[in-house]
């Protein structure tokens, strides 16, 4: 089952909140009932009193005191004025004795009355009577009432007041947890971390500080070893590059060379471009997973575009190609880095004329979906297998029997259109052509 | 004028026989060594110092008109040596060269005093011609303009003329001329010319027999002033200029 996480500091009022509500529930039944309990205890008490004076005063004076022998009353009660006890000596024929104490409803003279009553039958000259006392419990009930009534809104009260203040306690306490992951969502690279402490003079947080802290240390070192060495690495390997290149120049400056060896020195030449290019984009990639470019430059589209024309004008005038742009009537900007935008655009064009036959035609739109830039690149070139859709932005994947497919070219793509957070969509046929529609979001 | 562009080593009597004195700054001894062969050739004076230590003291010695200065040396931080020889060498060039080849760093070499950049593997062709620009920046417009022909290549106004009208060349079209021009004689083939005209990285240099085009669209241009066959094609290979 999925619950949506809440945050801590809302559990804890909630939970917080739920055990004073229970103790409000548990407090007004509770409290009045165990007020009762006592009070009717305190009750059967005076009424165990009573009957044992009235079992002195029967023993002293006689039942004859109490109830005539053949007289015409054969019962005996007595009540004070405001009814709040009584007392009856009724003649019984039942011969068990007994003792009890009970609750009883009397009505009397149309007022109604809830009694505490004991009862106990005695014998005297062979006959038995059956005592009765009884006080009543109405003021005791009354009294339960006025309890409940009180606990409650005492409680009520108490709750509101503990809960505002523990609401402002626990936001105050967890104040620096807050901060602590408020930095942490941030920065979306541990370069830009902010590692100035958080006050606190809580343990946990400190400690937990303190960890996140060495770990983005950690972090950080890493990135900036691997970005060291990417660095190096690509000095290690242009460097040498560098030199088979000077020397090869050198060598068709100043030797005399037949046709077929120049052709030689100049085909090394171009594998040695290859590599060349393979480095460069590999330590571009990997610039791009450091981080490196800035998404700070405002980069008008129309004009980035337009510049495709005039980049490509003798590609497609080599391979007679009919090269079509389509902009909006507005200019149209976006935030980006203005570098590897150009490498976008530029890729994409370079791999429309690559896989397409002299002749064919290349297209580049742009418009506007809802605020949205929307840039379609399109061929009607050789096209892309459906099999090999899902691969064509893998590294070093390659499908078609071309010598200038590095597989580098439209990863590089891909991965320029995450960092700029743009989506992208391949559309293909083989030998209809291909469109790669990208939506600057 | 014409003996001005007499083929390679031409510069030198550009700047009235003056020899150009040249620090390759490079800690690739191979390296060092093969540009200096080539700068040689070309008429220049190379001293090489294989690290930041040598290079320091050297700059300390001795008057330089161009500095070469990889920025990855081991033992200094480049930039660092710039702002140092500045004392020094007030007057010098700096070209750095980097295996960076980054945008960053590349600002960051003109703010500490380079006056230009290669990225590595760069073509010593390309340097030579980045040392000649400066050159000509440094020793003023009169001796920027080249004659073949009836034309005038102005580099300072980045302008061909023919007989005072301008030749309607584009940007590519003008640079890969003037490239040529500036090597006369010399084959170049498209790799340099791609090399010379995009110099991005990300540009497939492999693939580079569109240069055709421009080279198509030059000859047509010039030859509605000239007849001349100006540039050369060199069968498979490149192009190379001569003047008629």
């Amino acid at each position: 089952m999925l619950i949506k996480p809440i945050k801590l500091k809302n559990k804890i009022s909630i939970i917080n909140a739920l055990t004073k509500v229970l103790i409000i529930v548990i407090s007004v039944f509770l409290i009045p009932w165990i007020v009762n309990r006592v009070s009717i205890k305190d009750l059967d008490n005076q009424l165990i009193e009573n009957l044992d004076k009235t079992y002195s005063l029967v023993e002293q004076y006689g039942i004859e005191e109490f109830i005539k022998q053949g007289g015409d009353q054969q019962a005996f009660g007595s009540y004070n004025i405001f009814k709040e006890e009584y007392i009856s000596i009724e003649k019984v024929t039942d011969t068990t004795l007994y003792e009890e104490i009970d609750y009883s409803r009397r009505t009397i003279e149309g007022e109604t009355f809830d009694y505490r009553v004991i009862s106990a039958t005695i014998e005297s000259q062979g006959s038995y009577y059956l005592i009765e006392i009884g006080k009543s419990i109405n003021s005791i009930l009354a009294f339960q009432r006025l309890i409940r009534k009180f606990t409650f809104y005492f409680l009520l009260v108490l709750m509101a007041v503990t809960i505002l203040f523990e609401l402002a306690i626990t936001q105050y306490l967890l104040r620096p947890f807050g901060k602590i992951i408020e930095r942490l969502k941030s920065s979306n690279h541990p370069k830009n971390f902010n590692y100035t402490p958080v006050k606190t003079s809580t343990a946990d947080f400190k400690d937990l500080e303190e960890n996140i802290h060495g770990l983005m240390r950690k972090i950080e070192s890493a990135f900036n070893e691997e970005r060291d060495y990417i660095s190096n690495i690509s000095h290690e390997l242009l460097t040498p590059i560098s030199i088979i290149k000077t020397k090869l120049d050198n060598f068709l400056n100043t030797t005399e060379l037949t046709d077929e060896e120049t052709e030689k020195i100049i085909e090394s030449k171009v594998t040695l471009g290859r590599l060349t290019k393979m480095v460069r984009t590999l330590l571009l990639l990997s610039r791009i997973d450091n981080e490196e470019y800035l998404l700070a430059d405002r980069v008008n589209l129309n004009e980035l575009l337009a510049g495709l024309g005039t980049d490509f004008q003798e590609h497609f005038e080599q391979k007679n190609q009919e090269f079509e742009l389509k902009l909006p009537d507005q200019q149209v900007e976006i935030q980006g880095n203005r570098e590897l935008l150009h490498i976008l655009f530029f890729n994409l064009a370079n791999n429309a004329i690559k896989y397409t036959p002299d002749g064919g035609r290349i297209s580049v739109h742009l418009n506007l979906e809802k605020d949205i830039p929307v840039v379609v690149i399109q061929d009607n070139g050789i096209g892309i297998e459906e099999k090999n859709l899902p691969f064509i932005f893998t590294r070093f994947k390659k499908f078609q029997e071309s010598g200038n497919n590095f597989g580098l070219g439209l990863a590089l793509v891909k991965k320029i259109c995450d960092y700029q957070h743009f989506s992208i969509e391949v559309y293909s046929k083989p030998m209809e052509g291909t469109r790669f529609v990208i939506r600057c979001k | 004028m014409d003996q001005s562009i007499r083929g390679p080593g031409f510069l030198k009597l550009f700047v009235n026989a003056i020899t150009m004195r040249i620090l390759i700054v490079e800690d690739e001894k191979s390296l060092a060594e093969e540009i200096a062969l080539f700068l040689r050739n070309e008429q220049y004076s190379c001293d090489i110092a294989f690290n930041g230590r040598d290079a320091s003291e050297e700059l300390a010695a001795n008057l330089y008109d161009f500095v070469l200065l990889d920025i990855g040396l081991p033992d200094y931080n480049g930039l660092d040596l710039i702002k140092e020889a500045k004392n020094y060498n007030s007057e010098a060039y700096f070209i750095v060269i980097t295996a960076r080849g980054e945008l960053d760093d590349k600002l960051k070499g003109f703010n500490s005093g380079a006056d230009d950049y290669l990225a590595k593997p760069f073509s010593i062709l390309e340097l030579h011609s980045r040392i000649q620009a400066i050159t000509r920046r440094k020793f003023g417009q009169s001796s920027s303009i080249i004659k073949f022909g009836s034309f005038a290549l102005d580099i300072s106004k980045l302008q061909l003329l023919h007989q005072e009208t301008p030749v309607n060349l584009t940007k590519k079209e003008y640079d890969l001329l003037s490239y040529l021009v500036l090597n006369k004689g010399r084959v170049l083939d498209r790799l340099q010319l791609v090399e010379h005209i995009w110099g991005s990285f990300y540009e497939d240099d492999f693939d580079s027999n569109y240069i055709d085009v421009h080279i198509k669209n030059i000859r047509k241009k010039l030859g509605e002033f000239d007849q001349s066959n100006y540039i050369k094609t060199v069968r498979g290979l490149g192009y190379k200029f001569e003047d008629a």
